[in-house]
């Protein structure tokens, strides 16, 4: 019992020891780690991680995962780059009740000018060709902070997600939430087209902040079929898609605004002298009879509407001089 | 003391010792995770979804669920930084069990070179299914057989895909210039629903006589020809960036190229077809008119497909900045685009003599200039001058012979020149009360050539050459407390344009001054909407309450009003609007659980009014939206979330009558088919999505996906639906949706990280 006496007290005091060594090193490391104040995950960020660490908030240091904490590539920049060197947060002055804000924050109730903000992201990224054109942006001129739309502090910023980003612009775009989700549309809810797809909402020399110089343009980069020009075109699809497409989603087929015939009657004299109207919805005096001739308004009504005959209704490269014409967009 | 409680005793010092030796490197272990953005991670499961093809055309439009029932699900993240470096590699897949699949890989040195590659298909399988009897489907030379009767031939399902091939890149030659390039080759296959049809115009097959339409002879057919799609496109871009404090300019060359490998359709048609009753269907096929060149001849001519097509891009853009407060963007671009395929090499033949291709010719030259300013911190201004001259410089040729109408014949082919001149001025202040106050005026100026006397407009009443669009607005917004902003904006838009032309008759008549045109074409003529004068008003406003930290609200409303005023102040498009309320909250029940909710209710509607045959329509969409949804981190190893999302659009058409008709009979007609109306058109689709996610380990989660879908759509397009005929082709194929579809989805996954 002595000898066990004995060897219990060796064992404690050895674990002692060795306890308070482990303690002295994290102690001394932790010593060493303050005096030089190590940055945690950008270049410089100790001034800001020595009070902001991953105790204090986590969710800051994940900055680290992007392109900004890439910390060997020299422009990447430190907390006080966008933050401001906010001396004052640092060092709460002595009259001061509460510990003043950073110089710039970035949050919604921010009371730093938004012009300011975006400077704070302006002041490296408009050297940039997808961002020349964000001064006198619809956006920019509008007030939209930068942080509107981006998470800085985060690996995976919502609005660069094929997934997530229309959700992200929905937050303003409440009409195209609702358009996207209808029977004609592109595939924007399975994330294989997506709004930055067709427009850069930082700036572009087109309408609409489509990516292009022209939303036909825009259009072409997947639908280059419909440049032309053909022999016989057709002016408002030259002109401007958006003629009679809307792009974010439709109830009629191909994402036309309206179901022809009434999209087509807002520009051509139609055929025939009778009113619009649908097989088994008919008064007896307008039910087809073997006497009905092609364009009867049953066949300018239903299925394609004034495209069943009119098939080429984006132009048509067909030569023929012979008739009938090519140019009726028949053939 | 025994030998193992010995070892028992030393392991527990030793353990001791090595924790608390170890234990600065695990903080830096778990920093690590938390800062560096290492991932490494595969995703593998499968996928049921319930139903077949047609019970979940709608759901599987887009997302590669069409085909099967069962579908592997596989996914992988590699994502890897070399910190001493900052050379970035990542590898990324989505959907690979899927034909939507996505694959991509990357490398760069940040701030010095980057290359990727991506991989991407595409995938849209038609919602609508035929039933036909139809042959060659995705050819240039489809056949067409009749059925005996409609549904009883076989299901024709259209697909397309594309599968698309990008490569990007960017090297930083020095401090002050950079080189990006991007190359993209996308290859597009499938059919695509399509049409033909033909009545017979007297100078093409002559419909008198014997040969009018009766019981015995059609005179005219509507066809379904699926479109053959085989084509290419290529886009490449390449740009050099410099830069100075004051200055960034991009040179750069955007080059596409369309290929399309195929040319022109040829159907083969059968001699007899239906007749234009529903008693045709399963009665005896109606011969088709044989005089002239014959119906079936007709019906059998190419029908030209895309030509090919190509386009370079030279262009300078960028910024300079006069002072840090006066910045100015700038463009400059010319664009030279051609389109000269071959027309017998499409399968083209018949054109005028001395041209085998178009030889089109598209020139275009774009400049643009901006500049903003903030002259004092309470006042910003903005301005910018855009202009764009496109020159169609497309030899004319007489492409056009069609007898029997008022121009002689033959007539040329039709240019696309115009030239656009825009423009805007803009002042915002900052009032007191903190309110921000901005006014603005928009200008838009375009001339468009006007087609010769050598060519004709086909189905309109008049163009004009020049339009202009002069636009007022103003908008207030302000921080009314901490928690509250606000806004509110008002836009007044007028267009107005040069003098009309009458295209129909054989001398241009200006509508207005001289030459006016007769009482008739003033009463049924109709005028392009894009042409006609317009006012547009919009009013919207918005606010935003950050009522707790906890609850956000979003109110937004806006509404616009457009009156077009065609010069005889009836035919075509006369007025528009739209208007919208939308309502989203945002509520954070802990700091485990979000809750958000939406609605909205709008509606986009339009008047048209038909002089010419006689009826007026007030069309409207109105789209009611709503949806909650619930996301949760219940313990620390589960995520939770739920979505559900209703969306309702209600399509009218109000049809009446034609107040200004001069035909009693028809005026009749029109009044009693007026009174039975248009069906509406509903669809409705309610979605559930739910997920979870449960981390078994530190490396490894499971996963389980659930989405419930119930989609309605009503509509008479087709016909087939609520009592209501098939709309059958010629050779009797009809075109079909299940109106009422219901799909559950669920996939389960395994998601390892290492």
């Amino acid at each position: 019992m002595k000898h066990h006496y004995k060897e219990g007290l060796l064992t404690i005091a050895a674990g002692a020891l060795l306890a308070l060594a482990g303690a002295a090193f994290v102690s001394d490391a932790l010593a060493q780690q303050t005096a030089a104040r190590k940055d945690l995950v950008l270049n410089g960020d100790a001034k800001c991680t020595r009070c902001h660490d991953a105790d204090d908030n986590p969710q800051i240091l994940e900055i680290g995962k992007t392109k900004h904490g890439t910390r060997a590539d020299g422009r990447t920049p430190t907390c006080t780059s966008c933050h401001g060197e906010s001396e004052n947060h640092i060092n709460k002055p002595a009259n001061a009740a509460e510990r003043p804000k950073p110089d710039r924050t970035f949050t919604k109730k921010s009371s730093t000018p938004i012009a300011e903000r975006n400077e704070a992201c302006m002041s490296c990224h408009r050297n940039d060709s997808q961002r020349s054109h964000w001064e006198g942006s619809q956006h920019q001129s509008r007030d939209v902070a930068c942080t509107s739309c981006h998470q800085i502090h985060t690996a995976h910023d919502a609005v660069r997600e094929k997934l997530s980003q229309p959700q992200v612009c929905f937050t303003c775009h409440k009409e195209q939430r609702t358009q996207i989700n209808r029977p004609s549309r592109h595939p924007i809810p399975e994330g294989k087209v997506v709004c930055s797809d067709c427009h850069n909402p930082h700036g572009s020399v087109g309408p609409k902040l489509v990516k292009r110089d022209s939303v036909n343009d825009t259009c072409y980069t997947c639908h280059m079929e419909k440049r032309g020009p053909f022999v016989h075109n057709h002016e408002p699809v030259s002109e401007d898609c958006m003629n009679c497409h809307q792009p974010h989603g439709t109830v009629a087929e191909n994402l036309l605004k309206a179901r022809p015939p009434f999209l087509c009657h807002q520009c051509h004299t139609p055929h025939g002298p009778n009113i619009v109207q649908v097989l088994g919805q008919q008064t007896p005096g307008q039910a087809l009879s073997s006497t009905s001739t092609g364009k009867n308004v049953i066949n300018i009504s239903m299925a394609r509407g004034c495209t069943n005959c009119h098939t080429q209704v984006h132009g048509s490269n067909n030569p023929s001089t012979t008739e009938p014409s090519p140019q009726f967009m028949l053939r | 003391m025994t030998m193992s409680r010995k070892i028992g005793s030393c392991t527990t010092i030793l353990a001791s010792a090595v924790l608390a030796t170890l234990a600065p490197a695990y903080a830096d272990e778990a920093q690590d995770a938390a800062t560096k953005p290492d991932t490494r991670s595969i995703s593998l499961g499968a996928g049921l979804v319930s139903g077949d093809r047609n019970s979940r055309s709608l759901f599987s439009q887009y997302n590669g669920l069409r085909k099967n029932d069962s579908v592997l699900l596989l996914d992988f993240d590699y994502v890897r930084r070399n910190e001493e470096s900052g050379t970035w590699s990542t590898a990324r897949g989505r959907n690979l069990g899927l034909d939507t699949r996505e694959l991509g890989f990357g490398m760069q040195r940040q701030g010095i070179w980057s290359l990727s590659v991506d991989y991407n298909e595409i995938v849209r399988n038609d919602p609508r299914i035929a039933n036909t009897a139809l042959s060659g489907a995705g050819t240039t030379t489809p056949t067409i057989t009749r059925l005996a009767a409609p549904g009883t031939g076989s299901e024709l399902t259209f697909q397309t895909k594309r599968e698309i091939l990008g490569l990007s890149g960017y090297a930083w030659i020095n401090d002050r210039f950079q080189f990006e390039a991007s190359f993209k080759n996308e290859d597009k296959d499938g059919t695509r629903r399509w049409g033909r049809g033909y009545d017979c115009a007297t100078a093409v097959c002559p419909r008198t006589g014997v040969n009018a339409q009766s019981a015995t002879v059609q005179t005219w057919a509507l066809l379904m020809v699926p479109e053959p799609i085989n084509s290419n496109t290529k886009q490449a871009e390449a740009k050099l960036n410099f830069h100075t404090d004051k200055l960034f300019v991009t040179a750069g060359y955007y080059g596409s190229f369309y290929t399309n490998n195929n040319g022109s359709l040829t159907p083969s048609v059968p001699g007899a077809l239906n007749g234009p009753t529903l008693a045709n269907q399963t009665g005896a096929a109606v011969p088709l008119v044989t005089t002239g060149q014959g119906l079936q001849n007709v019906l059998q001519l190419p029908m030209a497909l895309a030509p090919d097509n190509q386009a370079h891009q030279f262009y300078l853009a960028g910024n300079y900045a006069f002072t840090p407060k006066v910045r100015s963007t700038f463009k400059l671009a010319y664009t030279h685009a051609t389109q000269n395929e071959n027309f017998a090499g499409m399968g083209l033949t018949g054109a005028p003599a001395g041209r085998s291709d178009l030889g089109g010719v598209l020139n275009s030259t774009l400049a643009q200039f901006g500049i903003t300013a903030r002259p004092m911190p309470k006042l910003s201004l903005l301005g910018n001058v855009r202009y764009e001259k496109k020159d169609d410089q497309t030899p004319l040729a007489a492409y056009t012979a069609e007898s029997g109408q008022i121009r002689p014949s033959p007539w040329n082919n039709t240019r696309v020149s115009n030239t656009k001149l825009g423009g805007k001025a803009e002042a915002s202040y900052l009032l007191p009360a903190n309110i921000r106050g901005t006014v603005g005026v928009d200008y838009e100026q375009i001339k468009r050539e006007l087609p010769p006397d050598n060519v004709f407009v086909a189905g309109i009443s008049a163009l004009r050459g020049k339009t202009e669009e002069v636009t007022y607005r103003g908008d207030l917004r302000r921080s009314i407390s901490e928690t509250v902003t606000g806004s509110i904006g008002l836009a007044h838009a007028r267009r107005t344009g040069s003098n009309w032309y009458n295209l129909i008759n054989t001398a241009p008549l200006v509508y207005g001054t001289t030459n006016s045109p007769g009482a008739e074409w003033v009463r049924a003529g109709t005028f392009p909407s894009m042409l006609t004068d317009r006012t547009r008003d919009k009013l919207k406003g918005s606010v935003d309450w950050a009522a707790t930290e906890k609850l956000s609200v979003t109110f937004a409303a806006e509404t616009s009003y457009d009156r077009y005023t065609p010069p005889n102040q009836i035919g075509g498009l006369r007025s528009g609007r739209n208007w919208l309320y939308s309502l989203d909250a945002s509520y954070a029940l802990s700091d485990k659980w979000k809750a958000t909710a939406y609605g909205s209710v709008g509606s986009q509607a339009f008047r048209v009014e038909q002089g010419n045959n006689g009826y007026i329509a007030n069309v409207s969409d109105r789209n009611t939206a709503f949806g909650v949804g619930l996301l949760g981190k219940p313990t620390g190893v589960l995520d939770v979330g739920a979505t559900l999302s209703y969306v309702q659009d209600l399509n009218r058409f109000g049809l009446g009558v034609d107040p200004f008709g001069t035909t009693p009979a028809t005026v009749a007609a029109n009044s009693a088919q007026a009174a039975l109306g248009l069906p509406d058109v509903t669809f409705r689709e309610t979605r559930l999505n739910l997920f979870a996610n449960y981390a078994i380990d530190k490396r490894s989660d499971v996963r389980l996906d659930v989405i419930h879908v119930i989609t309605t759509l009503n509509e008479w397009t087709w016909g087939g639906q609520n009592g209501l005929p098939f709309f059958t082709y010629g050779d009797n194929t009809t075109v079909q949706l299940n109106p009422n579809q219901h799909v559950t989805f669920i996939g389960a996954r395994y998601i390892y990280k290492f």
